[in-house]
């Protein structure tokens, strides 16, 4: 039996079909985000104070849920995971740009997916940060046309598909979802502990 | 207005929602991508050189940077984030912030913070979705490199902001 999954990139749904089914795709993403809260920045930015763990509790569920569905699938045979797409690892860019998004994202309460359905709430700090993103797109644009230097930085420490058996030089992808599932529960851990030391704090 | 659901439960809904996302296009969902795109188009239209930026000539190559899987999800977002504001009646225009703080003041964050933003989706391929989310359901390690990092650089540096947010649970 051929491998089916992914539809599109193993070739069972034609190119439009694809995009129409984003649109779809978009419509439960936009839907989900507002249902949980993510349509405010007062909803997000308490993350950074240690004062909510709502955006935590929802990564970790949506990563658990989707790795596991992911792991099975290939493991069942259904999925072909050479045509899962993700991003090459680039690590000096990866943490240099992680670094720059946080301080971004602490000072304006988004990220470019909430803003979009705070744009749909009538957010108008939504369409300022939107309107700076585009803004901030332009200028990166500008600055890796100039600067060699930057072009350099970004590409570099390429380590290409790196799923984090990588990490253990093995094949196997069970070491890599396990792990996925230790440092996602890790993380959530780490923040409801947070909570409960600045709830103690008291109020600042 | 109507209350928000269980963070667990709407984490769940999201991760099925990514995983069809997934087994359909053979990619999670996004959201930076189709910023850069547009701001791409925009640029290309005000002046065609634009089609030789070393960065953003990949996006005007085929034609339109604005037919593409991500763009098209984008504005599925906003149709999806509507009908949900719109059945719950949170639909209100106002400017998120503590009370007492100065909306100018809020804005011009807001605008600055969404600099830094793009910036750095661009070094990390991706935010909090393409990068974060799908990257870390489907196991990458570099996907964790960036939240790690995005996460860390907020914690430093929210003492810094914390006046914005006064009050707020």
């Amino acid at each position: 039996m051929d491998v089916v999954f992914p539809l599109y990139t193993s070739g069972f749904l034609d190119s439009t079909t694809n995009l129409w089914l984003a649109l779809l795709i978009g419509i439960m993403f936009g839907f989900i985000l507002e249902r949980a809260g993510f349509s405010t920045s007062a909803h997000i930015a308490p993350l950074f104070y240690f004062r909510s763990t709502l955006v935590p509790k929802v990564m970790v569920a949506a990563i658990t849920t989707t790795a596991t569905l992911i792991f099975l699938g290939v493991v069942f045979g259904y999925i072909d995971f050479n045509n899962i797409f993700i991003p090459s690892t680039y690590v000096w860019a990866y943490l240099v740009g992680g670094l720059i998004f946080g301080v971004g994202m602490v000072m304006s309460g988004w990220c470019p997916g909430t803003a979009v359905t705070g744009v749909a709430t009538a957010k108008i700090d939504a369409i300022f940060f939107l309107l700076g993103l585009m803004f901030g797109m332009f200028i990166y644009f500008y600055l890796y046309d100039a600067y060699e230097a930057l072009r350099e930085f970004a590409n570099s420490a390429n380590l290409g598909k790196f799923t984090i058996n990588k990490l253990f030089n093995t094949p196997d992808l069970r070491v890599a979802y396990i792990a996925t599932l230790v440092m996602s529960f890790g993380l959530l851990a780490f923040m409801i502990v947070m909570k409960k030391i600045a709830d103690k704090k008291g109020d600042e | 207005m109507k209350k928000y659901i269980n963070p667990i439960g709407a984490g769940v809904i999201l991760g099925i929602a990514l995983f069809i996302s997934f087994i359909i296009a053979g990619q999670g969902m996004g959201a930076s991508g189709a910023f850069a795109r547009a701001t791409a188009q925009i640029a290309y239209t005000i002046d065609p050189d634009f089609a030789n930026n070393a960065y953003a000539g990949k996006y005007l190559k085929s034609g339109n940077a604005l037919i593409n899987w991500t763009v098209i999800e984008v504005i599925g977002i906003f149709i999806g984030g509507f009908i949900s504001a719109l059945i719950a009646k949170r639909i209100k225009p106002e400017i998120t912030r503590a009370p007492n703080y100065s909306k100018t003041k809020r804005l011009i964050f807001a605008f600055l913070g969404g600099v830094l933003v793009a910036i750095g989706t661009r070094l990390a391929r991706g935010c909090t979705s393409g990068q974060a989310l799908d990257g870390a359901a489907a196991m990458s390690v570099g996907a964790w490199i960036f939240m790690l990092a995005a996460f860390g650089a907020g914690f430093l540096v929210a003492f810094l902001f914390k006046n914005q947010w006064k009050g707020f649970k």
